[in-house]
């Protein structure tokens, strides 16, 4: 019986090979394939990469043909399109899951990876583009990994149902979780990223975002994919991510810019929580220093406001999270008279004279005791019986400004002796001395003392005198070169006429 | 014997031993022609000797400080103009004397085109004057390098790039000119040995022999008349004239170096010393040379990157080379001049010379760009405007010459002209225009010849 058996099952075998022969595709079919107009379906781009492929993809690609996950020519030519590295092709040619639901034959719209979403009215996360660049995908965790089921089976759904199936869209607090399940297993993470923390649920949970989304279970709380994505995360300093130092002030944005999601939120003191804070921003030194310029050292919201806690570490309220660059400013700030007065008032420290999400460019002007002046208005209306107080402004102010005047005074003039062809030198160098100095003296201003602030202004000063000497100097050579020069003239024209002369009489 | 040999004192010692009598005596006979033109034209020459000398001078106090180096030329050049007393002087008059030179030997060069003063039996003093006019080229080319800066450095590099358009021996001539593949601090010592010791060399012996040659055969007399009809004694006469203007140019130069210090702020004529050279700062768009290279720098932009199956530079530099050549020969060229008859054709010759440097000069400079200097709009635009200003220029001559100087003969300059209306204002390229008109001027030749409307029957230069 037994060889009958082989025999029948190897005959039975040929029949099915053939006519899997016969009915279905070959990867040199599909590759050849032209559409009703005779035109090849595979383009020419797409064909090039393909030959350029390595041994080995290209028998994954046969494979796929030939266990007819990859059936049509329209899908070998989408998945050629993308041009992916061989790593990561080869990550996706072993991912049915993947290659199946990028079918756009087989799949309905909100089940399809596509290459442009919004066209195909597929939702945005289904984008096959990020999902390759995913920083999971590539580490290798794959839709199995949260969906569950077998990715290399040739035909499976059979997938571990991981989160809750009712109402698992409305109530969203089990995404933490279930991102945590790894990102909160510090062995588990050391093997991919051992510079990545593990304590983000900890921190979230006592966030405001957190309490909002695990205690009073608002649906309007952000989850771990809000800002970081589903299918396409990737790394935080990767410039497409959307916690990308540059993006984040928009990915925030998204629900802090919303009026309607923010409705019915409000502040410490009851009133309600403003969505004016991107535009401040963007239009803040901060934001056009990110934003336009693209100083990936100036801060975005996270920088103050901290990423998964409600604050960044060794930070007691927000602002006080100036202090983490501007050290000098707080540090003088914190041995000045002000910290009792502010501490007394209960006012934030740095944003009470320089705001918060619209910080301005400072300017001299601000310590003007007069009308409309920064010092001068405050201490009119909160400290008016502290003359003293009033003398200390005005003297940081006439001092800070009379040297930027002499400054720019001196710019000038170093320019013109320069074009007159005089040493000007040691005049630069004097002005890099008072140009410090001026920067100095501005940080020092917020000691509030006038002896410490004297301390940073006084080589400026005696920078301001010593220029002046120098160029009174240069001056002083120009018109001894004009001098020089009109005496020469005086004497070659003596020559010239003495000259002329001696002609006239000889000609005579 | 003779009266010398009675002769006591230095002069009769001298005399004989040296026979300076017969010298003396034919330099107190010696006469400046005088006649139908400015007498004006006879004093180039000096004027562009005198600057020579202001050269030299100036050029061997700045060696007195100058250290040719990779850490100490800038460096000395910066202590010289900023630290030594009258360093900032020297510097500057050595500059200013340096363009004022070219532009009086370029006035010079044309005043004698125009005189016809190459004829015969002057041909040799012709030929000379061309190569001290490519002496001085080279002195500014050398020159420039020396201070070391970065503007130097680039346009340099630049300048000498060219040379390796030259067939077969190219790429071995940019190597002895630069002292390797690049340019480095070699580069410097090969042109601060040039500057200093090899062009003064070659300079010398060839001024000797045009002074020479002008001492021994005299000024040219005004075309047509074998002996001049009368004459300026030229010791004492002449040559205190001439030094009258010389004093009048080293007022004029000490002026200018004392207000102008670093030049008159024009592109190409600026000495300003600038940062040091960094071979290693990538080149920053906008180089150019020297305002008396713009032309050259120009007409290789003209130029496509291939023509005749030869690389563009190489075909311009073909054709710059015949443009020198034909100049170098004019006087066997001129066939009129040559038998003393008035040659319209070769004064009209050195006009359309003249316009043709000026539109090239002036689209070097990017005149009318605005500040735009990339993109074939902004090009156009410059052709556009230079070409206006070319033809307007142009026209203004034709017209004097017309009713001032009674010519009659514009073949040349028209074409000239011509070319830069094509070019500029209808937006043929460059050589097409030039080709176009070249051949119309030709065409306007044959036809002359064959009417036989000889400019013989006509009165002109």
């Amino acid at each position: 019986m037994r060889p009958l058996l082989v025999i029948a099952s190897l005959v039975q075998f040929a029949v099915v090979a053939q006519g899997f022969a016969a009915t279905h595709p070959t990867l040199p079919s599909l590759l050849a394939a032209t559409d009703k107009d005779g035109k090849p379906i595979i383009t020419q781009e797409e064909r090039t990469y393909y030959d350029g492929l390595n041994e080995n993809l290209k028998d994954l690609f046969n494979q796929v043909v030939q266990k007819q996950i990859v059936t049509r020519p329209e899908h070998l030519g989408m998945l050629l399109s993308l041009q992916l590295r061989p790593q990561k092709m080869e990550l996706l040619l072993k991912n049915n899951c993947v290659l199946c639901h990028s079918d756009s034959e087989i799949q309905t719209p909100e089940d399809l990876f596509s290459l442009s979403p919004k066209t195909n009215q597929t939702p945005g996360h289904m984008n096959l583009k990020d999902l390759v660049e995913d920083i999971h995908f590539q580490a290798g965790l794959s839709c199995a990994g949260c969906h569950g089921g077998d990715p290399a089976a040739d035909f499976g759904h059979e997938f571990v149902k991981q989160w809750p199936e009712k109402d698992r869209t409305k109530n969203r607090a089990w995404v933490v979780e279930f991102c945590a399940r790894c990102h909160s297993d510090p062995a588990l993470m050391h093997q991919f990223n051992a510079a990545l923390p593990t304590d983000q649920l900890a921190k979230f949970k006592e966030s405001p975002h957190g309490v909002l989304l695990l205690v009073k279970h608002d649906d309007r709380a952000p989850t771990c994919i809000s800002c970081h994505g589903v299918h396409g995360i990737r790394p935080a300093k990767d410039p497409q991510s959307k916690v990308y130092a540059q993006r984040v002030p928009e990915t925030c944005g998204t629900c802090h810019a919303n009026p309607k999601t923010m409705a019915g939120f409000t502040l410490a003191d009851g009133s309600p929580l403003p969505t004016t804070q991107l535009a401040e921003f963007k239009a803040s030194v901060h934001g056009r220093a990110l934003l336009e310029r693209a100083d990936l050292g100036a801060p975005a919201c996270n920088d103050c406001h901290g990423n998964h806690a409600a604050l960044p570490p060794g930070v007691a309220s927000v602002s006080r999270s100036c202090s983490i660059c501007h050290s000098t400013n707080a540090s003088l700030f914190d041995g000045s008279k002000h910290k009792q007065a502010f501490n007394e008032h209960n006012w934030a420290e740095c944003s009470k004279c320089h705001g918060n999400h619209a910080i301005a460019k400072t300017s001299d002007s601000m310590l003007s005791t007069k009308v409309g002046g920064l010092c001068g208005d405050c201490h009119r209306q909160f400290a008016n019986d502290h003359p003293q107080c009033i003398d200390t402004a005005n003297h940081f102010h006439d001092t800070i400004t009379s040297m930027d005047q002499a400054r720019e005074n001196f710019i000038a003039t170093s320019e013109k002796l320069a074009q007159r062809g005089l040493d000007v030198e040691p005049i630069e160098n004097q002005l890099t001395e008072i140009t410090d100095t001026l920067k100095k003296s501005r940080t020092y201003i917020h000691s509030f003392s006038q002896s410490t602030f004297q301390q940073a202004a006084a080589p400026g000063q005696e920078a301001v005198k010593q220029t002046g000497g120098l160029v009174e100097k240069a001056r002083q050579e120009y018109k001894s070169r004009q001098v020089g020069l009109a005496v020469s003239i005086a004497w070659i024209g003596l020559l010239m006429l003495a000259v002329y002369l001696k002609l006239r009489q000889l000609e005579k | 014997m003779n009266i010398a040999e009675k002769r006591g004192g230095l002069r009769g010692w001298l005399d004989r031993r040296y026979q300076l009598s017969p010298l003396l005596e034919f330099l107190q006979h010696k006469e400046v022609p005088l006649g139908s033109h400015w007498m004006g034209w006879y004093y180039l020459g000096g004027v562009t000797m005198f600057f020579f000398i202001v050269q030299v001078v100036t050029g061997v106090l700045l060696l007195m400080y100058y250290q040719p180096g990779e850490a100490t030329a800038y460096e000395s050049i910066r202590f010289l103009t900023t630290k030594v007393p009258f360093g900032w002087l020297i510097r500057s008059v050595h500059s200013w004397s340096a363009h004022l030179m070219i532009i009086s030997l370029v006035l010079h060069m044309f005043s004698t085109m125009m005189l016809k003063a190459y004829r015969p039996p002057r041909e040799i003093t012709w030929v000379s004057g061309f190569f001290l006019f490519l002496l001085t080229m080279g002195f500014g080319f050398s020159g420039y390098l020396l201070p070391w800066n970065k503007l130097a450095y680039f346009a340099t590099t630049v300048g000498t790039n060219i040379v390796r358009s030259i067939p077969l021996l190219g790429d071995w001539l940019l190597q002895v000119l630069r002292g390797g593949q690049d340019v480095t601090i070699n580069t410097l010592y090969r042109f601060f040995a040039a500057h200093v010791v090899i062009l003064p060399l070659g300079f010398v012996a060839v001024i000797a022999l045009h002074i020479l040659l002008i001492q021994r055969q005299g000024m040219a007399p005004p075309l047509g008349a074998k002996v001049a009809p009368r004459g300026m004694k030229f010791f004492p006469s002449f040559a205190l004239r001439d030094l009258l203007l010389w004093l009048a140019c080293l007022m004029i130069l000490a002026a200018l170096a004392v207000f102008l210090p670093y030049g008159p702020g024009i592109p190409g004529m600026d000495w300003e010393l600038g940062q040091k050279a960094d071979p290693l700062a990538p080149a920053y768009p906008g180089i150019k040379p020297e305002w008396y290279f713009l032309w050259e720098y120009q007409l290789l932009k003209e130029f496509p990157p291939h023509l005749f199956g030869l690389e563009g530079p190489q075909v311009c530099l073909f054709v710059i080379g015949i443009l020198f050549a034909i100049w170098a020969v004019i006087p066997w060229l001129d066939r009129r001049a040559y038998r003393d008859r008035s040659s319209p054709a070769f004064s009209d010759l050195a006009w359309a010379a003249l316009l043709f440097l000026t539109y090239l000069t002036l689209m070097g400079w990017d005149i009318g760009a605005n500040g735009a200097i990339e993109g074939v709009a902004a090009m156009e635009k410059v052709a556009r405007v230079c070409a206006w200003w070319t033809l307007a220029a142009g026209l203004l001559i034709a017209l004097v010459r017309y009713l001032r100087y009674n010519h009659r003969w514009f073949l040349f300059s028209g074409a000239a002209l011509f070319q830069a209306v094509l070019h500029g204002l209808l937006g043929v390229s460059y050589l097409l225009a030039g080709t176009v008109s070249l051949g119309l001027a030709i065409l306007g030749i044959a036809i002359l010849n064959f009417t036989g409307s000889s400019p013989d029957k006509r009165r002109a230069n």
